[in-house]
């Protein structure tokens, strides 16, 4: 190895120590406590909160703390070209209801679960992956993971990981799948998510 | 030499290939499914099963039968497990976990009462669940999410080529089988009933999350298939995390530039 070699990569190592160094400790605990906000919320909302009340309340969170326009458009995929901005506009309302009215239905009763935050992992391209366990009251604890990203107002989660099953993939699938079983354009998918939005 | 050179040429072009579709295999892609249509057909079947026999059954099952008593039938079945377990934990090349589970086994079967309790588990020896088609992912240099051809199996349900011919090892090598098989005994009813209790066992701890698939989906087939293949994927990153902790997320980062 060349002597310039040597220093390219002792240059280098030092620059990435530094940016550990500084970008760890703030973008390390945000995305945690990001995490423990929003599972304390939602704890809240669904011990205190019915119905379309409890709909509404965790739509709010869903909009405050979800990247909702990224989640949607991965959701797409490559369909998402395709669209017009009416049809986004359209898509990312109704994607929110549908994903509002299945959180709020998921849980039912409150059961005594409880969330534990584990490992933090930042990864070069910004993006920050939040280990975490739902603890129940019987039976196994259940995997979450959280992807936090870097958005305009601090961080937002723009996936979740149950048992190692993306929210964000299975949705790709599903809506990949129901399109080109439908014509192939995005207009089908629309109307039906706005349906069932609707009833 | 000039053989050597082409061998060389060979290879590199091999590598290039083989490289060339790693590069391009994001993880983002969909699942392959080239029996589309029959896997179809069947999965219809399997719901018309499920929806008037196998659902109310597990249902009846997980709200009616006592909750120690769903425990112990729990333990025995997975008591039955462990030999299968330990197997593959050895082809796995991981010994030690593998004597844990023996010595569950025999601490379960004995002091367990023929593992109606699990006592291991509160005397330190922690359980773990392996089967073949996790061992055929752990070795095969493929994507975790590349299980060959996606397959849907009668009353089985979801899977794929890896973990169907896991599935046909495990039941060949499993030594209660071929126990009884070779005792002469007529034991087929208890093999049923073993096979039988796992199904509805499998099924009233499936209801939540199935049902929320269901609701939530538009195309329930499209999405199970790509739930299952993530699930089963996760669990052999888990095996596999040793030597690769950064595969899984660098896929994730890919997946974001994808789009």
């Amino acid at each position: 190895m060349s002597l310039l070699a040597i220093r390219r990569v002792v240059l280098c190592l030092a620059a990435s120590a530094a940016v550990t160094f500084f970008a760890l400790p703030a973008s390390a605990a945000d995305p945690a406590k990001l995490i423990e906000t929003v599972a304390a919320e939602v704890i809240e909302i669904v011990k205190t909160k019915n119905g379309a009340d409890r709909q509404n309340a965790i739509k709010k969170v869903l909009q405050a703390n979800f990247d909702m326009n990224a989640m949607g458009r991965s959701a797409l995929g490559t369909h998402w070209n395709q669209t017009t901005e009416a049809q986004r506009t359209r898509f990312l309302t109704a994607v929110e209801t549908a994903e509002a009215r299945a959180y709020s239905e998921r849980f039912g009763q409150y059961a005594g679960q409880t969330l534990t935050v584990g490992k933090v992992t930042t990864r070069p391209n910004g993006v920050t992956i939040v280990d975490s366990r739902l603890n129940q009251s019987t039976g196994q604890p259940i995997k979450l993971e959280w992807e936090v990203r870097n958005g305009s107002q601090g961080p937002v989660i723009s996936d979740v990981k149950v048992e190692g099953v993306s929210m964000v993939m299975t949705r790709r699938s599903d809506f990949n799948s129901y399109i080109q079983n439908n014509g192939g354009t995005v207009e089908p998918l629309i109307k039906e998510l706005e349906a069932r939005a609707a009833r | 030499m000039r053989k050597a050179r082409r061998a060389l040429v060979a290879i590199t072009a091999a590598a290039a290939l083989v490289s060339g579709c790693a590069s391009g295999d994001t993880g983002a892609t969909e699942v392959w499914d080239p029996i589309e249509t029959p896997n179809r057909i069947l999965f219809s079947l399997n719901r018309v099963v499920d929806i008037i026999a196998l659902r109310p059954v597990a249902v009846i099952y997980r709200d009616w039968v006592p909750e120690p008593a769903q425990k112990s039938v729990r333990n025995l079945l997975d008591n039955l497990g462990e030999p299968v377990t330990a197997i593959n934990e050895v082809v796995q090349g991981n010994p030690h976990r593998a004597a844990t589970t023996m010595a569950r086994f025999l601490v379960n079967s004995t002091i367990g009462i023929a593992g109606l309790f699990d006592v291991a588990t509160q005397l330190g020896l922690e359980r773990t669940k392996e089967d073949a088609g996790k061992t055929i992912g752990l070795y095969a240099g493929a994507e975790p999410e590349n299980g060959g051809f996606y397959l849907m199996l009668p009353a089985i349900g979801p899977s794929n080529a890896r973990d169907g011919t896991g599935l046909m090892i495990d039941y060949l090598v499993d030594p209660f089988r071929i126990l009884t098989f070779n005792l002469a005994i007529d034991w087929t009813v208890y093999q049923a009933a073993r096979y039988g209790m796992n199904v509805i066992d499998y099924r009233s701890r499936t209801i939540f999350a199935l049902d929320d698939l269901e609701k939530n989906s538009l195309d329930y087939y499209a999405a199970l298939r790509s739930a299952y293949t993530q699930n089963r994927a996760d669990l052999i990153r888990q095996r596999r995390e040793k030597t690769d902790t950064k595969s899984e997320l660098e896929r994730r980062d890919n997946l974001a530039l994808v789009r």
